[in-house]
């Protein structure tokens, strides 16, 4: 796809970010002809993001940046932003990391996407409609065009928020986990409109956790690890053969390549639900679903994005009433039996409270000896000292650990978990999953997972559920 | 993008403006107040004094401020008006902030008819203006502090009101709130480790920001001359009072005038918006 010879079309060089001596980024090198893509691998907090920032010129006023960016022929220094700034949008799109607060929340999902049309892409009134129609049909969301965006599920606005990004037309395009929380086809979806970017002369730079989008976007490969750059090449000759010890840690990581642990031993019945139905907005999300959950059961639910696996799970243990069916649970059990572990771990702690507080509080809460709290802390890998954090001060890795020792505490019998991992990175993401099941494995309690990715739900070693969705 | 933009040093940045200004605030207010508490003490001038052969007289070592036609001394007027103005709205503030919050909780708690009853109460509240109301209430007892007092909270527990309910909506409808309730934890916890810490800056603002506005009405009443009565020594009376000699004694008319700049300036500085935005 590339054009050989032809002058870069995005070119770094020697490009840093430092807050005041302390080094967040160093000596990036990279170089982009039309055609060509680069995919950015590493763990959260390795610097990538930020990396994007700076070759927008978006990073905020106490960072420094270094070194130069060739973009379309014009070089500038890194930390001049008003030399980029001028191509935003028509030159340079960026697909932020967190679509829901990318798109305008008042504004219909048709409105804004024909808006981009009209404004950034210069199209006539009937040309941007037409597009916008396209658009919205190709990324399966022609029943949400009048949808606010907080009227779709997460995976649906990460598709929104990637076609409205590419709507300007920018030859350049910045993507920032394109991919997170989608499922296999949509993200090979995801993937073919970063492609199409390529293939009509532009170029792509994807920040990735998933090794199989830098499998399938081919280019080029560079690894981050604490802001440095520890193995640059080819995709294909990185990923075959890697060099640095943490790049084959990485792909060692991959879910696909999981171990599939062995089925518990499950016990009595613990849920029954009968010809569940749930109905959401004018979409059926589910309906006729049968299910028994008995004790220390691993259930992984699977579908597509927006198919309704999170309701389901809010529906079996009693956060969201079903539309129709009957949901019976066993006799004698605790009100608090049933917990959830959420994606997003940092939004289901009290904000302003420190983690040790509200730790403290449920200990009390549930009769739970301090110690106890402290042994298991310890044996996920935590520092104490975390715990005078409050929860936007700890990284999402240890807060999901956090978060998994404190639905421990109340000796759950099912604890469905939402996502838990998707944000995460592989290691990260391994180290959380084996975590859990051990947890769950301890205290005998069943698991019902919600993933929209195949490999983990694979590795658990239970049954799989998968909802068909009508979209 | 948001963990770039929510760095440490970023939000400490802001934090640290935000305390400027906040610091600012509260010397000016804690000065104002300083001289309401210890100004009758410190000036030993009865405020009420007369002595009609000292009348109007510029300042100087005897009266630092001057005297009014009366020849009574202004810093000492000045200082029982300033105690008086900042006693009661901050008073009426405090009183209508306890029963504006708790209904404001109260209503996006449990939503449905309760909602729809209170914020119709409040609307009905809104409808009338504050001052009217105010002076509604000052009119059953001319004069008399309790009655406005009265009218004051009761035209500014609405705001509380409000702020509140629409500031704990979204907290109860979080994931937060969600897992609390799945923990085993009750509505009294709900209220201390989530609604009250996230009401607390807000609240702190509209504090200020009520106390402001119950100091300019006060001396707005003083002005039509339905508030506080003579002989007492209040803001808005004072500036009616040396309105006539606004030629000969400008300096009368000026002290409290910048009286009330510098309260309300402290209270506004104070207020702000809040830096802890995250």
């Amino acid at each position: 796809m590339s054009a050989t010879g032809a002058p870069p079309l995005l070119a770094v060089e020697g490009l840093s970010v430092h807050i005041g001596r302390r080094a967040l980024l160093r000596d990036v090198h990279f170089s982009l002809r039309p055609g060509e893509a680069l995919t950015l691998l590493g763990e959260s907090g390795a610097g990538k993001s930020l990396l994007a920032q700076a070759v927008m010129g978006n990073l905020p006023d106490v960072l420094r940046a270094g070194g130069s960016v060739l973009m379309e022929g014009r070089r500038s220094r890194a930390d001049d932003h008003r030399a980029r700034r001028a191509l935003w949008g028509r030159g340079l799109a960026l697909l932020p990391q967190e679509p829901a607060l990318a798109l305008d929340p008042l504004v219909r999902l048709q409105a804004q996407w024909r808006e981009t049309h009209a404004l950034v892409g210069g199209l006539g009134r009937a040309a941007a409609q037409a597009a916008t129609l396209e658009g919205l049909r190709s990324a399966g969301l022609a029943q949400a065009a009048g949808h606010y965006p907080w009227q779709l599920s997460g995976g649906m606005a990460q598709r929104a928020a990637a076609g409205i990004a590419t709507a300007g037309g920018a030859r350049i395009l910045l993507a920032d986990e394109p991919t997170k929380g989608l499922d296999a086809a949509w993200r090979d979806r995801t993937v073919a409109l970063l492609q199409s970017v390529r293939q009509a002369g532009g170029c792509v730079v994807v920040i990735t956790h998933d090794l199989r989008v830098a499998e399938a976007l081919g280019g080029q490969l560079m690894v981050l690890r604490g802001g440095e750059v520890v193995e640059q090449g080819a995709a294909d000759a990185v990923l075959r053969d890697p060099a640095h010890a943490f790049t084959r840690a990485l792909i060692a990581a991959e879910p696909s390549r999981w171990p599939r642990r062995s089925p518990p031993a499950t016990g009595g019945l613990l849920l029954e639900a009968a010809g569940l139905g749930k109905v959401y907005g004018e979409r059926l999300l589910f309906s006729g679903l049968d299910l028994r959950i008995h004790a220390g059961e691993r259930l992984a639910v699977q579908g597509s994005s927006g198919a309704g696996k999170s309701t389901l799970g809010n529906v079996l243990i009693g956060l969201t009433p079903a539309d129709t069916g009957t949901l019976r649970r066993a006799d004698g059990l605790a009100p608090t039996a049933f917990q959830k572990l959420y994606q997003d771990p940092a939004g289901s702690f009290a904000p302003r409270v420190s983690l040790g507080t509200s730790l403290r509080d449920l200990a009390r809460r549930h009769a739970f000896s301090w110690g106890g709290v402290e042994d298991r802390l310890g044996r996920l890998g935590l520092d104490p000292g975390l715990l005078a954090r409050r929860p936007a001060e700890v990284s999402g890795g240890e807060l999901q650990r956090i978060a998994l020792a404190r639905v421990l505490m109340t000796r759950p019998a099912l604890l469905f978990a939402d996502e838990p991992t998707s944000r995460l990175d592989p290691l990260t993401q391994q180290r959380g999953v084996v975590e859990l099941l051990d947890g769950l494995d301890e205290s005998g309690a069943a698991l019902v997972l919600v993933t929209h990715d195949e490999g983990i739900a694979h590795s658990v070693g239970g049954k799989t559920l998968h909802l068909a969705s009508d979209v | 993008m948001s963990a770039v933009l929510d760095l440490p040093v970023l939000v400490e940045q802001r934090r640290r403006q935000h305390h400027r200004r906040r610091r600012a605030g509260l010397a000016l207010l804690a000065s104002v107040a300083g001289f309401a508490l210890l100004g009758p003490w410190l000036v030993s001038a009865d405020p009420a004094f007369q002595a009609l052969s000292d009348s109007l007289l510029a300042p100087g070592a005897a009266h630092w401020l001057g005297t009014d036609v009366l020849g009574r001394d202004v810093l000492s007027r000045l200082a029982h008006a300033a105690r008086m103005s900042l006693g009661l709205a901050l008073l009426a503030a405090l009183t209508a902030a306890v029963p504006g919050v708790l209904l404001g909780v109260i209503a996006s708690w449990r939503g449905g008819r309760t909602e729809r009853a209170l914020v119709m109460l409040a609307d009905a509240v809104l409808s009338v203006p504050g001052l009217l109301l105010v002076l509604l209430f000052s009119s059953l007892a001319p004069g008399r502090h309790w009655a406005l007092y009265l009218g004051l909270s009761l035209s500014l527990w609405v705001e509380y009101f409000r702020v509140s309910r629409a500031a704990s909506r979204p907290v109860l409808a979080g994931d937060a709130v969600q897992a609390s309730r799945l923990l085993g934890f009750g509505p009294a916890y709900l209220l201390r480790r989530h609604l009250l810490p996230a009401l607390a800056p807000v609240l702190g603002t509209l504090l200020a920001f009520s106390a402001a506005q119950a100091v300019l009405a006060l001396a707005a009443l003083g002005i039509v001359g339905v508030g506080i009565q003579p002989p007492t020594a209040e803001l808005g009376l004072m500036m009616i009072e040396f309105m006539p000699h606004y030629e000969e004694a400008p300096w009368l008319i000026a002290a409290p005038v910048a009286l009330l700049m510098l309260l309300v300036l402290g209270m506004m500085l104070l207020a702000g918006d809040d830096g802890d935005a995250a």
